[in-house]
Order: C-alpha cells, then structure tokens, then sequence
C-alpha cells in the first residue's frame, strides 16, 4: 500500500499532509455508525473567510465553508 | 399642580443656564450646585432618563458577562483537551524562538468582535516586538492576521507587510478540520522559514499570558538538527515511513504547523471569553457606581424643589397676612 | 514561575518530576525550559524592546519528561491524543502496535528512538491481557528514548463504532472513482480512499 516513489503519491498530485490527513479524517467519519457520524460531523464543520494581500491592499475576500476538505 | 409650576419655571430657566454643564456639575458637586444656583435647577426629568440609561448599560452588561462565561465554560473544555496535542511536538523537536532565520512570518491571533479587555492590543504589540526583533539585514518578517480586531490595528502602521488575513473563524465550533484547512492555505500562500504564532494563552479567568509559539519548516529543522544544539537529537531518531528523512520531516513539520495553531487559536478564544468577562464585569460595577450617584443627585434635586416650592407658598402665605 | 509549573494547566496526571542532569547533555525530550525560557531570546528581546516582557514560549508550560534510565523501563508509557481530546494520558502498558506506513510496528519498552509516520490502520494498546483497539485515519508516532510514545492521530474511533456496510459501500465507490479518474488529483483523492477503505474493511473482518 506504501508507494516506494521518492514522495507519496498525494504529494507530488499536489495536496499537502494536512489535506491528505483530512481526506481520510473524513472518510473515517463517514463510516461511523449513528450517533457518533452525526456527532462526529456536526463538530467538524469549517467556516472562514480570507482575503490576500499584494502590496498593502487586500483583494477581495473569498469565503470558505461547510466543506472540511 | 405645585409640581408641575415648577417643572414649567425650570424648563423656562433651561436655555438661560448651559444644561450639560450644570447636569455633568450637578452629578459632581450636587451640595454646591443647590446653593450656587439659588434658581429651581434643573428638572428631575434630566435625571431620570439619565438613570434609565444606566440602569439598562448594567443589564446588557450583566447579560453580556453571562454570556461569555457560558461560552467560556465550553471552549475551556476543548482548550485543554487540545493542550496535549502540541506537547509532543516540543518534547521531539524542542522550542527555539531565537533561531535566526531569513524569512519569517508573524501569524497574529486576535478576535473578531470588540469588547474583549485588552487582549488584542497585546497580541498585536507583542507582534511588532517580533517584527522588530528579527527585523536584520537579509531577514524579513511578514505577518498573517486572524481576526477583525488585530487586522485593524495592524494596518495602522504595517500594510506592506501583511500577506494574509482571515475572519470570520467563531461561526461553527472551532475544530481541527477547520484549523487545518487554515493552515493548509497559509502554507500553501506564504513562503517561511520559521512561522511564530502569537496568541494569549489561557491560565485562569484573569489571567491570559501572551506566548509565542515556533514552527521551523522543514530545510531549517535539518540544518538546526546537523548544527546540534536544541534539535540536535533528532539524527539519533529513527525514521520508519516514507523513503527519506526529509520527507518524513516534511509531512512533520505540516502537522505540527496545523497542531499548533489549532491550540493557539483556542486558546485564544479562551482567553477572549475571559476578558470579555472581566471587562463587562467592571462595566457593570462601573454603572452600578453611576446609578447611585444619579440616584443621590436625583433625591436631592428633588427635595430641593419641594423645599423651595414650600418656602414660597408660605412666604406668600405670610406676606399676604401680615 | 512556580506558580506556573505547579499550577493546574496541564491535565495529565501528576507523574514523578525528575529534574533535568546537569553533566550529561539531556535530550531534548527531557529539558522543559524553565524560569526564562530560552535564554538567547530573551536577551536578544531585552536588546531590541526593553519595555515590554517577552512573550512564554510553550517549553515553559510543559513538564519535565524524566531522563532516559540506564536500567531498561519495564512499562511503556504512552500518550495518545487526538485534536478534541486526549484518549491515554501517561498510561503504563506493555506494548503499542501501531500502524506505520511501512507496515505494523510494535513498541516495546526501550525501543530504538524513532518518529513513524502512521498510515490508516489498526492501533492496539497492550496491557497484561487488556487489548484495545483503535482504527486510526492517519498521524504520527514519536518514540523517545525514556520510554514514552506519542501518538497523536487525527481521528481515532474504537471498532465497534465502525459501520461495515458503509465500509463495504465505500470502498466499492472509491474502486470505481480510481478506475475511472482522470486527473492527477482526482486519481490521488480515488487512491486515499481505496487505502482508507480497505484498511477499515482489514480491521473489522481480520
């Protein structure tokens, strides 16, 4: 199951540990039985919002929300 | 009707004698005023709506208090079920804030909403100190911003310099999911060598400890781990998965970004809950101090203008039978 | 700075606090940096602002981890923790197996110092005859050389709150996704699940 390339196959597809962690953080969650999926969802739910700044001036922000990826 | 003559010769007098004036003097000195003035003074009406404004500050602080402590009660929880996340982190990898490095980046925590004491003017002071500590010929520091309150006073002085803010956080729970999908994108945006969270920690109700926490990428752990010193053990570790040590390092060093910070922000919210009831308590003895005085004011007014009603009548009273 | 050490921020439980040897250079699992911190940084803070106290760092708010013995430990102890709470918080036990990416690896007392990056899998906590079992999604494993293991897991269920059907259905899905993905992305998201879901199927049926 563990590739044997120089980096993981997530990576070099471009996610980070932290995405690949998630990814499977989530998988697990949605096999839980009732009560604890609908527990376990509830908790884990995101919402930001976040705007880059070039050169002192903010761009418009962009939302992020209700999909823990 | 007595009463109401004398309402209308006050309200007659008014505009002759400068209301804030005497109703701000009239709070202060309430003995003075009564014997200065010699004329009705100013109406109890004045008063009255003044100590109906208090009296529903102190509610609405009070209310405001029982929220936050409510608040409190459940973040602490979570607070410091997060607290053993990150002490592995600073068993294995050690604890430099003082590593020099080319490029820094100050990851500030503040709160979004107002009224929280003065949490975030210490977060963000302690952020410029950063800045300015590191600030070196080769080394620069930028700063990312969580929260309304810090952006605001960051932007004050140090617009250049800030890469990325996010608000918004306190709408659902803060979770790790969350966090994580934060740091990820700090890490994918911003380009370090070392990041330095600054946040509050949370001791006790009244006691919130500004506290920088470190997170060295990977290249800067291998070079401080070859140089020895505080990380130099780490060659002595074994690495199981993954072809190289760098790689391991590599997906370490994320996770301890993410770990980090999902403690720091906790924290730091724990610690906003509780200056938030700090300062709404002090608020709320604040205006119960206020009320009192108005109400001391407020009696006095008002046995002044019955004496003096009083005194005319019988005054009257007399001159008509003598 | 007593205060801060004995006072009751920490949830663990009170273990035996042995204090740093002073001749032989500890490891740096052992020091927590006490009083000032780190020194360098507080003098080069003094330096430059030297109005405002330096910030904590977080070594001050640790305990002390005890040196590593010369005699082999009998017990390992072990730290697991998850974001929203800390299941084992310096449990004794005997053995810790863990899922590493390179395959199940067992932690015995004195085992080499080693950092194991962990793929979805089964982790079990021996003691005596007790066995628990955990599926955890993914994280890392630090082994000190005092003895103590961290494990720290992003997700970490107990068996029985697994739904097999799920599972099953799962992975039939993600098969399918892997078989008919496109993009690099896509492959590699199809790919997580495949792994996540054929690990959860290996623990509940083997």
């Amino acid at each position: 199951m563990a590739s044997t390339a120089a980096v993981p196959f997530w990576r070099s597809a471009g996610m980070t540990y932290i995405t690949y962690s998630n990814i499977c953080a989530n998988l697990v969650r949605n096999c839980l039985k009732e009560p604890y999926k609908s527990e376990a969802i509830n908790r884990e739910k995101v919402h930001f919002s976040v705007s880059k700044w070039t050169d002192g001036k903010p761009e418009k922000p962009t939302i992020r929300s209700d999909t823990p990826e | 009707m007595a009463m109401a003559v004398a309402r209308r010769e006050s309200r007659r007098l008014m505009p002759l004698v400068n209301p804030s004036v005497s109703i701000r003097s009239n709070l202060i000195s309430p003995n003075q005023e009564q014997v200065g003035l010699g004329v009705r003074s100013i109406s109890t009406q004045i008063v009255r709506n003044r100590m109906k404004s208090v009296k529903n500050i102190q509610k609405i602080t009070k209310a405001m208090k029982m929220v936050a402590a409510s608040k409190l009660r459940a973040i602490q929880v979570r607070a410091e079920n997060s607290r053993g996340l990150w002490q592995p982190f600073t068993a294995l990898l050690g604890d430099t804030p003082s590593v020099a490095v080319k490029k820094n980046v100050i990851v500030t925590v503040s709160s979004d909403k107002g009224l929280c004491g003065g949490i975030n003017s210490t977060s963000v002071k302690i952020s410029r100190a950063l800045h300015k500590v590191n600030a070196g010929p080769d080394a620069e520091s930028k700063y990312v911003i969580l929260g309304e309150k810090g952006k605001a006073q960051l932007i004050r002085d140090s617009k250049k310099d800030i890469v990325l803010t996010l608000t918004e956080l306190q709408k659902n729970f803060l979770n790790y999911t969350q966090i994580s999908v934060i740091a990820d994108d700090i890490l994918k945006n911003v380009e370090f060598d070392a990041l330095r969270i600054v946040f509050n920690k949370f001791q006790s109700v009244v006691s919130f400890l500004p506290t920088t926490a470190t997170v060295l990428s990977p290249e800067i752990v291998e070079r401080e781990s070859e140089a020895g010193g505080k990380i130099g053990d780490l060659d002595s570790y074994e690495i199981e998965g993954g072809e190289t040590k760098s790689e391991v390092l590599q997906n370490l060093t994320e996770f301890q970004f993410s770990c980090v910070m999902f403690n720091a922000v906790l924290e730091n919210a724990c610690s906003e809950q509780g200056a938030r009831m700090s300062a709404m308590d002090s608020s709320s003895r604040n205006a119960g101090d206020m009320l009192d005085k108005l109400t001391l004011a407020y009696n006095r007014t008002r046995q002044a203008s019955i004496t003096t009603e009083l005194s005319e009548i019988i005054s009257g009273a007399a001159a008509l039978e003598g | 700075m007593l205060r801060q050490l004995t006072s009751r921020i920490l949830t663990k439980p009170t273990t035996p606090f042995f204090s740093a040897a002073a001749t032989r250079r500890p490891f740096s699992t052992e020091v927590a940096d006490t009083s000032t911190g780190d020194e360098t940084f507080v003098e080069q803070w003094k330096k430059v602002i030297p109005n405002i106290d330096p910030p904590k760092t977080p070594s001050q708010y640790m305990k002390t981890r005890p040196p590593t013995p010369n005699v082999l430990p009998t017990k390992l102890t072990v730290n697991f923790v998850l974001p929203y709470a800390s299941e084992l918080s310096q449990k004794e036990v005997d053995m810790v197996i863990v899922p590493a990416t390179t395959g199940q690896m067992g932690i015995l007392p004195g085992h080499v110092p080693t950092i194991a990056e962990l793929k979805p899998g089964l982790l079990s906590v021996h003691e005596g005859n007790d066995v628990k079992k955990y599926f955890i999604s993914s994280g890392f494993a630090f082994i000190h050389p005092n003895s103590y293991a961290d494990i720290l897991a992003v997700e970490a269920v107990p068996l029985d709150r697994l739904d097999q059907a799920q599972v099953q259905k799962g992975l039939s899905e993600f098969t399918q996704k892997l078989s008919s993905a496109s993009t690099d992305a896509e492959k590699a998201e199809a790919q997580i699940g495949v792994d996540v879901h054929s690990a959860l199927n290996f623990a509940l049926t083997g």
